[in-house]
Formats: C-alpha cells, structure tokens, sequence
C-alpha cells in the first residue's frame, strides 16, 4: 500500500477523466488556448481574451480524439473573459460539475488544458475563497475564487478540476496579475445561458468619468454616505450629459442606490437598466440636485 | 486524516533517500551541477552544459570522495553528456519509462539548486512530447514538470514515485516550470554512444518461440 502512488495515481486519473471535456481553441495566432465543452451538441465555453479571430471558420476545435472541427462565435463577455462557440458536432464528452458548496480552502485541485494534441495538467491547492467580486471591467464574478496552480502557456479557457476529475471552475490569466483565479461554475452558467439566448451581455453605460471623493462632514452626515463620485469628464452626447449633467458634479446616488465607490456604479449600471429613466442625484456647488438619466448601453 | 499525511511525508522522504545515493555534484571550475550514477563501474549523466569549459571536471559523490571525470560522450543539441570517473561499487539509480508518463502524475527534482546539496522539489507532471506550446520550435522531446527547479538542478534526476529517473532536468521557463529531457532520450543518447548494452533477447529455441 503506497498512499503516494495512489495520490499520483489519482491525479493522473482525474486529469484523463476531465480531460476528456477539455478541447483546444485555435482562435489566435501562434499560441492555441483551452475550452470547456459546455454540452454534448457542440456548445464550447473558453475566456474571450483567447478569441481573437472571430471570422466564420477561423475558429478551429481540437477534440480530444484529435480531430479539429471548426466552430462560430456565439458572444463574449469582455467584463468576465468569457466566450461561448458552437462547433458543428452532436458527440462531445461534456463532464459534470461539482457542488460549489463542498469547495474548501486546503483542497487540491488540478488546472487543465490542451494548447497541443494532448491534455496537460497543473497542480495546487485552493488558496483563497471568498465572497462576490468585480473585475477590473466591470463583470460580476458570484465567488472569488484563488488557487496556487501554475498557469502554463494556453491554459487559459481550461477547467479547475477536483481531486476526482470533477469541474470547478474556467481558469483564465487575464482577470488579475500574478494570481491564478477560476470563475465558479455559478456564474459560467449564467453567463452562457445569457450569451445563448441573446448572444451579448449588456451593461449600463453612462459615458462619465469618475473617482471617488469625500464628502463634506455636514453632507457626509445628511446622505449617511462618506464619499462620492466626482465627474472629471463627461462624454459629448452620452446619457449624463443629455441629463444635464456636468464635469465637477459629485454624484452621490443612481436608481435610488447609494454611489460611494466605483464598484457601486458598475453595480447600478446593470443590463436590466439599458434604456431605463433613472433618478441621479448629484452634489453642485454644495447643494443637491436631482437628474433624470436615460441609462445608456456599453458598446 | 494525519496518519494519511504522515505515510505520504514517509514514502516521499523514503524515495528521495534512495534517489540522493546516486546523486552526484559536478565541477567544472566556474559552476557546479548535479549528475546521476547510472553505472556502477563509474558511468555518470548530466547535461551537456553542466561539462562546459576549458576547466577539468571533478565528480564528487553523496559520501564527499572526489573523483577526477572525463567526458566520455557529449550531445549539445540534446544536451546530454556521459562522464567516466575511476571508481566501482557505485549506487545506480533505477531506470523508468519516460515514455508512459501521464498528465497530473507526482515528479520530483533533485539536484543542488544555488548550490543547496541534494534538494528536493516536487510537483507533476504538465504534459510531454515535442509539441509543447513553449518549446516546440526546439523540435526535440521535453517533459515539463510544475514544480520548482532552479540553477543547480541541472543534470540531476527527475524522478517518478518509485524514485525511478525519468528525466534528466535542464531548463526552465518559469519560476514554476521546469523542462527535463526524457530518460528514453538518454538511453538513445548512451546507445549511440555504444555506452549502453542492449538487452538482447534470448535465441529462440528449436520448435519454440518467444512467450
């Protein structure tokens, strides 16, 4: 009895099974990248920074039994790096998800791809798990999730995998420096569902440019809010200037929502709001004002 | 939960004892790299860049006696070297099979990283063959291994769970990617070389064949 042969035994054996849902995605120049096969019927899922060629049939597959078949576009989500493919083919292995519940910081997990014919594996822990983030541009992400995995060159699309071959996650390089980071299962399938029936993912826009300030003690203690957003440029012809709004505005509240930070602006600024007339209140020479904003959206 | 541990820190500790009996240092006067024992009558591999220079090479070995070494075979474009010294009796390490590696399977490297004698670094193994992403304009055959070798690993052995070599580590391309050349690379290299005999099946007998 070895328990290091059975470990390594494991591992080899998780990376094979899963593997068997891990494609290649030539979609860029030179260096090919990783996908997840979402369903058997040819639904692909990969990170967006990977897809650079988009054209009809510059997007090959490679399948695990080492074929290429070509595949399209369907849409991406810049905000999460995701993208979704379809290719023409009905038999894929699609693997199975974990619970995202059973997930704990100390397990050891396994990163996949296929950027050659074969399947490849990384190995680590779980290093950090905690609550909903937002990327740098903006996407919502339903669990942050932080692992110690080497991100070896076409990773990128590739799954998280459990020590018994299960799915957890898209690892992708282009969300954060210096960190491997994996977009829980939750929000992939939110994603693709949305990119599926609708082919895009729409935010709000506002066509301002922001940064938080403090606000003044008195106003700080009337709004129950201790910064705010400062309007250092304001777009010609977006939705804020249409409202009316100008450059050295402090805006303090959207839709009824406290703006402290940028992070709530992205928050207010949700698709569902696209085209919606919503209430902007705003700090002008130290006296509120109330705006009337139509939400644009974010090309 | 901890006797499970305790026997992996055993069985790993246990291999990497029987590895580091074959594990020898090399100097060549500017630098200082690792070398396998991979014949009792003296044969030690290494890299071909751990042997470079004008400088006569000295081999010392895990019990500290140093050996002047000659330079038996050399392959700079697989960067593989074969050294003779003048000793016998020596611990060989055990031979494994480079050729039936798997993704997510446990490695270790072994070697004098920063000069740090018989350190151990353990990770798996990435992928093999001679079409990874990073070095396929290399055009030969690789293992890339996650785990953290550094200067001082070269010419050390990449060893299985067994503490069986599998490759020999040169390279790396990341702080956390190392690059062996696959231990069946070597036997072809010590083949060509005529330094290492073929297992010669047995003749078949009359009215018999192989089984």
């Amino acid at each position: 009895m070895s328990v290091l042969s059975d470990l390594s035994n494991a591992l080899a054996a998780a990376a094979e099974i899963a593997g068997a849902g891990v494609v290649r995605v030539e979609a860029r120049p030179r260096l090919p990248a990783s996908g997840i096969v979402w369903s058997a019927d040819g639904v692909i899922l990969t990170a967006h920074h990977v897809v650079e060629q988009e054209d009809a049939g510059r997007i090959g597959i490679g399948l695990p039994d080492g074929k290429t078949i070509t595949a399209k576009l369907v849409g991406r989500d810049p905000t999460t790096d995701l993208a979704v493919l379809r290719a023409q083919a009905t038999q894929l292995t699609a693997r199975t998800w974990a619970d995202p519940a059973a997930l704990k910081v100390g397990h050891l997990v396994l990163a996949l791809g296929r950027p050659g014919e074969h399947v490849m594996a990384t190995f680590g822990v779980v290093s950090a798990l905690g609550d909903a983030w937002r990327t740098p541009a903006g996407g919502r992400i339903d669990r942050y999730l932080q692992t110690d995995v080497v991100m070896y060159p076409g990773f990128s699309g590739g799954p998280l995998v459990d020590a018994s071959g299960q799915l957890i996650g898209l690892n992708t390089s282009a969300l954060a420096r210096g960190v491997s980071l994996t977009i829980p299962v939750t929000t992939l399938r939110q994603v693709v569902e949305t990119l599926l029936t609708k082919g895009k993912i729409s935010r709000g826009y506002l066509g301002v440019g922001a940064q938080p300030v403090r606000l003044p003690d008195a106003l700080a203690k009337q709004l129950g809010q201790e910064t705010g957003l400062l309007a250092v440029s304001v777009e010609p012809g977006g939705p804020a200037e249409k409202a009316g709004l100008f450059m050295g505005d402090t805006l303090v509240a959207l839709a009824g929502q406290p703006i402290r930070h940028l992070d709530d602006l992205l928050a207010a600024l949700s698709g569902d709001r696209v085209g919606a007339t919503v209430n902007a209140r705003v700090v002008r020479g130290g006296e509120l004002r109330e705006l009337n904003v139509v939400i644009g959206e974010r090309a | 939960m901890n006797n499970l541990v305790q026997q992996l820190n055993d069985e790993m500790s246990g291999a990497v004892e029987n590895v580091r009996q074959s594990l020898v240092e090399i100097r060549n006067g500017q630098g200082a790299g690792a070398g396998t024992i991979w014949r009792a009558d003296g044969l030690v591999v290494t890299n071909a860049h751990v042997v470079r220079g004008r400088h006569s090479l000295s081999v010392t070995l895990p019990d500290k006696r140093t050996f002047p070494a000659r330079v038996l075979a050399r392959d700079d474009r697989h960067d593989l070297a074969a050294l003779s010294i003048d000793a016998t009796d020596l611990p060989t390490i055990e031979v494994g099979d480079s050729r039936v590696l798997k993704a997510g399977q446990w490695v270790m490297a072994i070697g004098h990283p920063w000069g740090v004698a018989g350190a151990v670094t353990a990770g798996v193994v990435i992928g093999e063959g001679a079409q990874l992403p990073e070095m396929a304009v290399s055009g030969r055959e690789w293992i890339a291994v996650s785990l953290h070798m550094r200067p001082g690993h070269s010419g050390g052995p990449l060893v299985d769970i067994d503490g069986r070599i599998v490759g020999i580590n040169t390279m790396i391309t990341g702080p956390d990617v190392g690059m062996a050349v696959p231990v069946h690379v070597v036997k072809a290299f010590l083949r060509a070389a005529g330094l290492e005999e073929t297992i010669k099946p047995a003749p078949p007998t009359r009215g018999g064949g192989y089984i």
